[in-house]
């Protein structure tokens, strides 16, 4: 009865905020709403005896990535530049595809029975999950961790100073920046905002 | 899990033992500051206000909540106002996983005896002490010329509760003395002196403390203004830089334990590590050589994650005026305030259990009874006090770092130490060294 009550309340939660990241104008208000979505999904977590995923929720969404999210939002200090709609075409796609994609998920859950919880305790502890991931799971999680690093070896490429990364040759003329390309996308010229 | 009413009872007396203990550790937090740094700097520090100026925090309690809350007009109202108990939650939240104390059957009945009215009489007489000397100094006060209402106020409301409380005790004494024996509700049951004893603390206390940033960093933003918003992001890439080499270094705490519950790091400290079959010493982590590297780098990014100089480039008033709560007045700057005491008190509650053998008496086996508890709670309560004066006292000692350097030390020193240190941990336990 009280785990009925939590769930719907933290249920409602999560489906409000994540109605408000989608829906609010102010970006640092999305990610906020976002961190709070976030924590009401790692509730749920809890609720279905798996405390271990929800910490790790906790720490990994909620407290690192949305974190540096916020970090970015703050250090380019965004501004909001409302352009009239150029292509309705694009607004209708979108609309019609997110509208299939919706029906076609509550289609499969009410089909499939995926909602019915596995019989039995759900090993989710540490020690199961650290024995998973190192047998059965050891080549997939390996690859996932190569992918991880070649991204991360991929921005600090992108992201290198002059004479960080001394590859080129003598006399060469070194690539166009690539920060200047992202700041147009973003709406921004380097002398700040477009008007 | 099954559970009864008696636990419900006992699970919220617990909560409002520690939530009230926890908020009685910012006042006298901020006394200990003040004196101390006054000691450190060879001033006297606030003395006026009670006996060695102890009231002095009540005082500026009440002064917080009688100020004017001001919120400035290009701020963001919502977020300006939550921001405060964004950081305050998480804070008062983490304590829960983090046991204080030996677990102990109570008592089925309290029977009158020279042990009960021992510990009655001697309560008593402590809380009439305390009255009678708070009393008079208030009325001592009160003669003075610059006296003020508010000042008298508090100390006479706060000497005769203490009265109140010794005159409680001697009744306690002398109704158990009518009655015989008390029985007690749930006696019998084991106590456990912890209010939520999860099998993944550790990972909670750090989930918690890592939400802690937010409260900052949305204090900084909504201000709008670029002090506050400087001290905001400082606050966050500090945050995550330090949040690693700070699991990092717990990690090996919680190899030797082979387990990420508390309770078990503790017990696991609880034995003795015996050198040439003569010297005993407890088996505290700090005490075993493969640990001194993490205990040194998990303390030196505690201080780094509670925002404390040397490293408190949040608010860095020399740089920032006040950093991100330069804006924030009354109630809900002191909720700040609050907020950097009860992260401290967490910390340290963090380090004792991690490092110093939690709850553990040294050279004593504590007995699973109301006096083991109490004897083990006070040994808990002693180390945090200790390790929360280190706090006090590295602030006034070690100047403010620069900043990069702050992020030079965490991403290039104390990362591959910690990193380091696991291994050399793992090692260890491989040789059946610890």
């Amino acid at each position: 009865m009280i785990e009925f009550a939590v769930f719907f309340f933290f249920a409602a939660i999560a489906v409000i905020f994540a109605l408000v990241v989608i829906l609010h104008r102010n970006t640092v208000v999305g990610a906020l709403s976002l961190v709070a979505s976030f924590f009401a999904l790692a509730v749920m977590y809890v609720l279905l005896d798996a405390p271990f995923l929800a910490a790790l929720q906790v720490i990994v969404y909620a407290g690192a990535i949305m974190v540096l999210f916020l970090f970015v939002i703050m250090l380019l200090n965004l501004q909001h530049v409302s352009e009239p709609a150029t292509r309705p075409i694009q607004q209708f796609l979108g609309y019609a595809g997110s509208a299939f994609f919706g029906i076609a998920l509550v289609y499969y859950l009410v089909k499939y029975t995926v909602l019915q919880l596995p019989p039995g305790p759900f090993l989710s502890d540490a020690r199961a999950i650290g024995v998973a991931l190192f047998e059965a799971y050891i080549f997939p999680f390996e690859m996932v961790s190569i992918l991880l690093l070649a991204a991360i070896v991929g921005a600090l490429l992108l992201s290198a100073r002059r004479g960080v990364i001394p590859s080129r040759k003598d006399g060469e003329e070194p690539p166009a920046r690539a920060t200047r390309g992202s700041l147009a996308t973003l709406g921004m010229t380097e002398e700040g905002p477009l008007p | 899990m099954t559970f009864d009413r008696v636990d419900v009872v006992l699970e919220i007396v617990k909560i409002a033992l520690i939530v009230g203990l926890l908020l009685n550790v910012v006042p006298i937090m901020v006394w200990v500051e003040r004196r101390g740094s006054a000691l450190i700097q060879d001033r006297l520090g606030p003395n006026r206000v009670g006996p060695f100026g102890l009231i002095q925090s009540m005082a500026d309690a009440l002064k917080f909540i009688l100020k004017e809350d001001v919120i400035p007009l290009q701020a963001h109202k919502w977020l300006y106002t939550i921001a405060p108990m964004f950081g305050l939650i998480p804070a008062m939240t983490t304590i829960a996983v983090v046991p204080w104390g030996r677990p102990f059957f109570i008592p089925t009945e309290i029977v009158y005896g020279p042990r009960v009215s021992g510990v009655c009489i001697i309560g008593a007489a402590i809380l009439a002490i305390l009255a009678i000397v708070l009393g008079g100094a208030t009325a001592k006060y009160h003669r003075k010329p610059n006296y003020s209402k508010l000042n008298f106020t508090i100390g006479a409301i706060v000497a005769v509760s203490l009265f109140l409380g010794a005159l409680a005790l001697i009744g306690i004494m002398l109704g158990i003395k009518t009655a015989g024996a008390v029985h007690l509700p749930g006696g019998g049951r084991l106590f456990e002196p912890i209010i939520a004893d999860v099998n993944v603390g550790i990972l909670l206390i750090f989930a918690l403390a890592s939400l802690g940033v937010y409260g900052i960093v949305t204090a900084g933003w909504a201000s709008s203004n670029k002090f506050s918003l400087f001290g905001g992001i400082r606050a966050s890439a500090q945050m995550i830089s330090y949040e690693l080499s700070l699991a990092l270094a717990a990690v090996s705490a919680l190899m030797v334990a082979g387990s990420l519950r508390l309770t078990d790091i503790v017990t696991r400290q609880t034995g003795y590590f015996v050198l040439a079959d003569t010297v005993k010493i407890p088996a505290w982590n700090c005490f075993s050589p493969a640990m001194w590297l993490s205990m040194i780098v998990f303390v030196v990014s505690a201080f780094a994650e509670t925002n404390r100089l040397p490293f408190d480039f949040a608010e860095a008033e020399a740089e920032l005026v006040a950093g991100y709560h330069t804006e924030y007045s009354s109630m809900k700057f002191a909720m700040f305030f609050m907020s950097e005491y009860i992260a401290m008190t967490t910390m340290s509650a963090l380090v004792v259990t991690l490092f110093f053998g939690g709850w553990d008496v040294p050279w004593y086996n504590e007995p699973a009874t109301v006096t083991g508890f109490l004897l083990s709670a006070i040994a808990f309560l002693a180390k945090v006090s200790f390790l929360l004066f280190v706090f006090v006292w590295v602030r006034w000692t070690i100047p403010r770092l620069k900043y990069d350097i702050l992020m030079k030390i965490g991403w290039k020193v104390f990362l591959p130490l910690a990193v380091a240190n696991i291994v050399l941990v793992a090692w260890f336990i491989a040789a059946r060294w610890i």
